[in-house]
């Protein structure tokens, strides 16, 4: 991922979920149609494309869109 | 990672057409294309597109295509089953089937199955989806733990299975699914030696043997056996397990999901009916016009041997009730031949209901078979090994499921097989003898090729309709009937095999089965009527007829017995209703063509048009046919 904006286009492609850039900081459990089970298809997607593993621990620690980049951008 | 791996290959997003209709705000107001868009997809792919289907709110969907079947559906179990839903959505979406699912919060099959005053009861589902793993046996194992813990433990929670199975069937509405438990080598490898492995293994496939035996306790119930639909996928991811609580990999419930989505389908009435084959390249390989009769390899070498391995799968599909069909560019003369001459074919002229060799557009010979055996061509699966030909039928008849075999025959099966197509709770009696029914019934055509009129071939048929009293016996048959039947079909009220039971032991109905016979052959069961004693008047809930024995005036014998049978027995008048679907119209003026007048619609009928004979004179049977009419026992009111 180049950029968080990756992270968004991909949340609003995959999930249907429709996020914006400022929506990045805002907590997860503010977000219309969020659901904790939507990181296992974020994590297949992400894994899928990069071939690289996402720490699952760190994920489910995170908050808010930026805390997910901060573990999947990496991967 | 690169902005061009975002996009390349495998994992390049939701398909294409189904996300720019969600994009575009679109998805609801074109949602009949959704089975269209979703054609080909693998399981990954529908998972994808069921993210984007599970965002469209049911009502709004049905407030802008009101004829949507709707399906009704519970998902829980004994880890977190949440990630099934999107799958699930997408393959019953397949199937033109508009999902609304509950899904339960982690584990709690428990609490939703076995007490009947809970939610998932009063929901009423149509389909009850329990998602079991091993975990239900090794997340009440203490450490360390022997087989014979395990033995103990499994068979505890086969008791509480059992449980639940009696509540579901006492309590449910519609089709509770079970599977069994895939042992994981995780678990597997935890014991070092290779007795205790096998001690392990023995007593782990008694009890999903027992579980498998949970089928046999009543129709509600179906137990899946998932242990085969893992080979080649991956069964679990230990992240997603232990992390989140996912038994297993979103490959494998997509599968699952797969399974569910043909069963679904069937429950609906939608399984299909016929399977038609391509030759060349498909059955054989070579080309007949080129290599000749004796040319085509069927069993020479490993390619031929493998072309015979797929003939003998087609057969197998066959004597289970699978029409069988041939629609090949080739000369019909030489095909014969093959099919009479070759030795080392499986397949035999009488496997097939029909063989259309000639060199019109394949489309053309599917749109006349499904004339010729009566049959919608969503009843149709075809196969064939040229993507031209595949890609000409699938854009000219959408209905038809199409199975693009390649140039490897070995890979034939699995591509037919994976996706079950044909996959039924039951094969009845009558499936297996289906083919030779649909033969006879061409034959007829032929034969009544030979007459001046209708009636005189009529007469010469020797028909002999019997019109009795359904027993338990009938059940399967019944429900099968009120499952397939679209075109005669008067209310479309499908029934699950326990509401057909319940229906025999209401001493206030009445089901009538009818069974037909003529000079080429038993017809078998082929129809059924759904009466109930209101008062003092016959009301007529359901009347079916096989789409095999139309126009040959059974409905008329039926009417024409129970208007006897209601005279007989003091009431005052039968009624009965239309409800228009999109394929019963053949029916649509039943009523009115036999004396039955037309009642004023009522506030909230919805389409539905109702009829009334008020007896004042009988129903004249036909005289073509003998009618033996049995209602022994009666209509108590």
């Amino acid at each position: 991922m180049n950029g968080i904006d990756d992270l968004i286009t991909l949340i609003r492609d995959e999930l249907g979920i429709a996020v914006t850039a400022g929506d990045a900081g805002r907590s997860l459990d503010e977000i219309p149609g969020w659901d904790s089970v939507h990181l296992l298809w974020l994590v297949t997607v992400v894994e899928q494309r990069t071939g690289r593993p996402a720490s699952f621990p760190d994920l489910l620690q995170a908050r808010d869109i930026e805390g997910l980049y901060a573990v999947l951008g990496g991967a | 990672m690169a902005s061009s791996e975002a996009t390349a290959g495998h994992g390049a997003g939701p398909p294409a057409g189904l996300s720019e209709l969600f994009r575009g705000g679109d998805l609801a107001v074109r949602y009949p294309e959704v089975p269209a868009l979703l054609e080909g997809l693998d399981g990954l792919e529908m998972t994808r597109a069921g993210q984007l289907l599970g965002r469209l709110d049911p009502a709004d969907v049905l407030s802008r295509h009101p004829a949507t079947r709707t399906i009704a559906v519970a998902v829980t179990g004994h880890g977190s089953v949440a990630p099934l839903q999107p799958a699930l959505t997408a393959e019953l979406a397949r199937h033109g089937l508009l999902a609304r699912t509950a899904v339960s919060p982690f584990g709690s099959y428990l609490f939703d199955l076995a007490d009947p005053a809970g939610r998932l009861y009063a929901d009423q589902p149509d389909l009850t989806i329990c998602l079991l793993d091993a975990g239900v046996v090794f997340d009440e194992l203490a450490v360390p733990w022997r087989p014979e813990d395990v033995r103990r433990v499994f068979a505890e929670k086969l008791r509480t299975l059992e449980k639940i199975v009696a509540t579901f069937a006492e309590n449910g509405r519609g089709t509770l699914v079970l599977n069994t438990l895939p042992l994981p080598f995780e678990i597997v490898a935890q014991l070092v030696d290779y007795r205790s492995r096998a001690a392990l293994g023995a007593v782990w496939r008694e009890a999903n043997a027992r579980l498998l035996g949970l089928m046999e306790t009543g129709p509600a119930v179906v137990v899946l056996d998932l242990e085969p639909m893992a080979e080649e996928l991956r069964l679990s991811d230990q992240r997603f397990r232990v992390y989140a609580g996912t038994p297993f990999t979103t490959e494998l419930m997509a599968r699952y999901a797969r399974e569910v989505g043909h069963l679904a389908g069937g429950l609906a009435g939608q399984g299909r009916k016929c399977l038609v084959l391509d030759l060349d390249g498909t059955i054989w390989d070579g080309v007949l016009g080129e290599d000749g009769v004796d040319g085509i390899a069927i069993s020479d070498g490993s390619r031929g041997q493998a072309f015979r391995a797929f003939q003998r799968v087609v057969k197998q599909l066959g004597a289970q009730g699978v029409l069988l069909a041939v629609v090949s560019k080739n000369e019909v003369s030489a095909v014969r031949e093959v099919l009479r001459d070759r030795a080392d074919m499986v397949l035999r002229e009488e496997d097939f209901v029909r063989i259309a060799a000639n060199w019109r557009p394949k489309h053309e010979n599917l749109t006349e078979l499904a004339q010729a055996l009566n049959l919608g061509l969503d009843s149709f699966v075809f196969v064939d090994d040229s993507p031209h030909e595949c890609g000409l039928v699938r854009r000219e008849l959408p209905g038809v499921a199409v199975v693009c075999v390649d140039g490897d025959p070995a890979l034939h099966a699995g591509r037919l097989l994976q996706d079950g197509w044909f996959t039924t709770r039951e094969a009845t009696e009558e499936d297996r003898a289906r083919t030779e029914r649909y033969r006879d019934e061409l034959v007829r055509k032929d034969f009544l090729d030979g007459f001046e009129s209708i009636e005189d071939y009529l007469r010469e048929l020797g028909i002999v309709v019997r019109v009795r009293r359904a027993g338990p016996g009938d059940v399967p048959r019944l429900s099968q009937l009120t499952l397939r039947t679209n075109q005669f079909n008067l209310t479309t009220r499908r029934l699950q095999q326990p509401e057909v039971s319940a229906l025999l032991r209401d001493p206030g109905r009445l089901v009538l089965a009818v069974e037909a016979s003529d000079r080429f052959g038993d017809n078998g069961l082929v129809g059924a009527v759904f009466v109930r004693r209101e008062a003092d008047v016959l009301h007529i809930d359901n009347f079916l007829l096989s789409c095999r024995v139309f126009s040959r005036g059974i409905e008329r014998g039926c009417l024409a017995a129970l208007v006897e049978h209601a005279i007989a027995t003091g009431v005052t008048a039968v009624s009965g209703e239309y409800r228009p679907t999109a394929k019963n119209g053949i029916v649509g003026d039943l009523y009115p063509r036999y004396g039955f007048r037309p009642v004023p619609a009522e506030a909230g009928d919805d389409g539905v048009a109702r009829f009334r004979h008020d007896l004042r004179e009988p129903l004249e049977r036909p005289a073509h046919l003998q009618l033996e009419a049995d209602f022994s026992g009666g209509t108590r009111s």
